[in-house]
């Protein structure tokens, strides 16, 4: 799948060629973590006995990983409306290859925000667990979640018919990811209707783990269970997005 | 006869209850430029899709190069080049980028991509414009940036769909130039599709005529024209037609009489149009129709659309 590394590599080339891109997405998520965690902090010492800090940051991380995944998704959709799949269409390349490209440069890109995002909450004072493999297993976890949210902006980009649409597909899934799930707020402290509604998201899974792992919470969820959800996603959103994309070239 | 390069047998396209192709063939021999020219929506943007793998026909088969559409894509693929009607290109990447990302999809080594970019930026002049991103292009470095993309890879058979739309005259010429060059010294076939009439006489060898789905009229442009007659006199005016017509085709040096509804034009193909001309003129007068424009030429590719279809063909 050569055709794949030759995509990705232009996709990125691209990426950090986009110096509004780059420092939008970068101070987005930074913004985040200084102003309303720094906020909050004044408010709220510790929950969980954890630092609140620690606490918001992998819901933050999730947010930006997400953020990372909207720009790549970006980046199919914009090579679709303008043409340029035809490109790759007329190429002897296999077609799976054109939504790898995308799906590997998209995933880096959410990689890439989530780990700015996890070195900015440290320097802000976030306490992580003496455990570096529990630090290593939060990354693959990420990685993996990162994965099912490209796949998903790609599902979307693979039927959009504009940018705006696109825009307002995706900032459906952007607020209830982090309003209904246990990224600002414990679960014991939700009332029981959002409770249900929290445990839909599996983002609350991804945290949730990457507390305990990362950050030495104690667990509220099983971390099998977790694990499960996180990579159940990831499998769901990349086989949307196959689907979706296939469905779309072949129109 | 000379190997095929394309071949089309009954192809059709439909989009839900849309017909976009209705039975097409072709026949297109190694070494040619065939030239698809029909109005906006006539299909051949569609056929072009099939011919380069991106789009399934509905019924029907295609070979190019020898391999099947359907069953040999790849091969069909590496074997070709294309360029789209709409120009499709990163406005971020520089041109050189471009044509380098271009071999590489096609797994050109770095010292054979090296050597068509400076061949290429040599052939459309592009010059030091191939380091600037393509964002700060205009139309016609564009088109010859997609053009240099097409020849990247060595095709056999380059697909070139609207080659010109848009470009003013200068650049429009730039590219015909490549064109023919590229079809005299090197051999390439090359199909193309236009709605401009002068665009098909100054480069295909052959012509196809495409109209609502079907190709109504196929050969080389002298020979489509010969059919029609010697001359043409177009005659423009007000009033009644159908006596001035009816009357024009009595006389026996009339090979056929055409109107053209939309532009109250009456079209005369004769032996010998100065000769007649007068005859013609005179066959008005006394029959309600006033003559006020009268033209003498040869007949177009424009007349041989009109003569096909019943309408005119217009840019």
């Amino acid at each position: 799948m050569y055709a794949t590394f030759v995509i990705w590599n232009k996709h990125m080339t691209k990426f950090l060629r986009s110096t509004e891109e780059l420092l939008g997405l970068a101070l987005q998520s930074v913004l985040w973590v200084v102003l309303f965690g720094v906020g909050m902090r004044g408010m709220i010492a510790e929950v969980d006995g954890r630092d609140y800090m620690s606490y918001i940051l992998p819901g933050i991380i999730a947010l930006s990983a997400l953020g990372g995944a909207v720009g790549g998704g970006m980046v199919l959709l914009d090579e679709r409306l303008r043409g340029i799949l035809k490109e790759y269409l007329a190429a002897p390349i296999p077609r799976l290859s054109i939504l790898l490209g995308s799906a590997t440069s998209t995933a880096t890109k959410a990689l890439i925000q989530a780990t700015i995002m996890l070195v900015v909450g440290i320097l802000m004072g976030a306490r992580l667990a003496p455990n570096p493999l529990g630090w290593l297993a939060s990354l693959l976890l990420i990685a993996i979640f990162a994965v099912g949210f490209s796949g998903l902006a790609l599902a979307v980009a693979a039927v959009s018919r504009s940018i705006a649409g696109y825009h307002g597909m995706i900032f459906l899934f952007n607020l209830p990811l982090l309003f209904a799930s246990n990224a600002l707020y414990p679960l014991a402290v939700l009332p029981g209707w959002m409770l249900a509604i929290v445990l839909l998201n599996p983002t609350t899974y991804l945290i949730d783990a990457v507390r305990a792992l990362a950050f030495g919470t104690e667990v509220t969820l099983p971390l099998p269970l977790s694990v499960a959800v996180v990579c159940l996603f990831a499998a769901g959103c990349t086989w949307l997005a196959l689907r979706l994309f296939r469905r779309s070239i072949s129109a | 006869m000379a190997e095929l390069a394309i071949t089309a047998r009954g192809l059709t396209k439909q989009y839900g209850a849309v017909t976009a192709l209705d039975g097409i063939d072709l026949a297109v021999s190694s070494g040619t430029v065939y030239a698809l020219l029909g109005p906006n929506g006539a299909g051949k943007t569609t056929t072009i899709n099939i011919l380069t793998t991106l789009t399934r026909p509905t019924t029907g088969e295609a070979t190019v190069c020898g391999h099947d559409v359907l069953r040999q894509a790849d091969q069909v693929r590496a074997c070709i080049g294309v360029t789209f009607q709409d120009i499709v290109l990163d406005p971020d990447l520089t041109g050189r980028e471009v044509l380098d990302i271009h071999g590489r999809l096609y797994r050109q080594p770095g010292a054979l991509r090296r050597r068509r970019l400076a061949e290429l930026v040599e052939l459309v002049q592009l010059g030091d414009a191939i380091d600037r991103r393509v964002r700060t292009y205009s139309g016609g470095m564009k088109r010859r940036l997609e053009l240099a993309r097409g020849l990247m890879t060595e095709p056999r058979v380059l697909f070139l769909d609207e080659p010109t739309q848009g470009l003013d005259p200068q650049n429009r010429v730039g590219i015909w130039g490549y064109i023919r060059e590229l079809n005299r010294v090197r051999g390439l076939t090359l199909l193309l599709t236009t709605h401009y009439m002068d665009e098909a006489e100054a480069l295909a060898s052959q012509v196809g005529i495409v109209d609502r789905g079907r190709l109504v009229a196929e050969g080389t442009p002298g020979e489509l024209v010969a059919t029609l007659g010697a001359d043409v006199i177009r005659v423009r005016g007000q009033g009644e037609q159908a006596h001035f017509v009816a009357e024009v085709a009595r006389l026996p040096f009339v090979v056929r009489v055409e109107t053209d509804a939309a532009d109250a034009m009456v079209l005369v193909y004769v032996d010998s149009g100065s000769r007649r001309l007068v005859e013609v003129v005179g066959a008005a007068s006394g029959n309600g129709f006033l003559v006020e424009d009268v033209t003498l030429a040869r007949p177009s590719l424009g007349d041989v659309f009109l003569h096909h279809t019943g309408r005119a063909l217009r840019d």
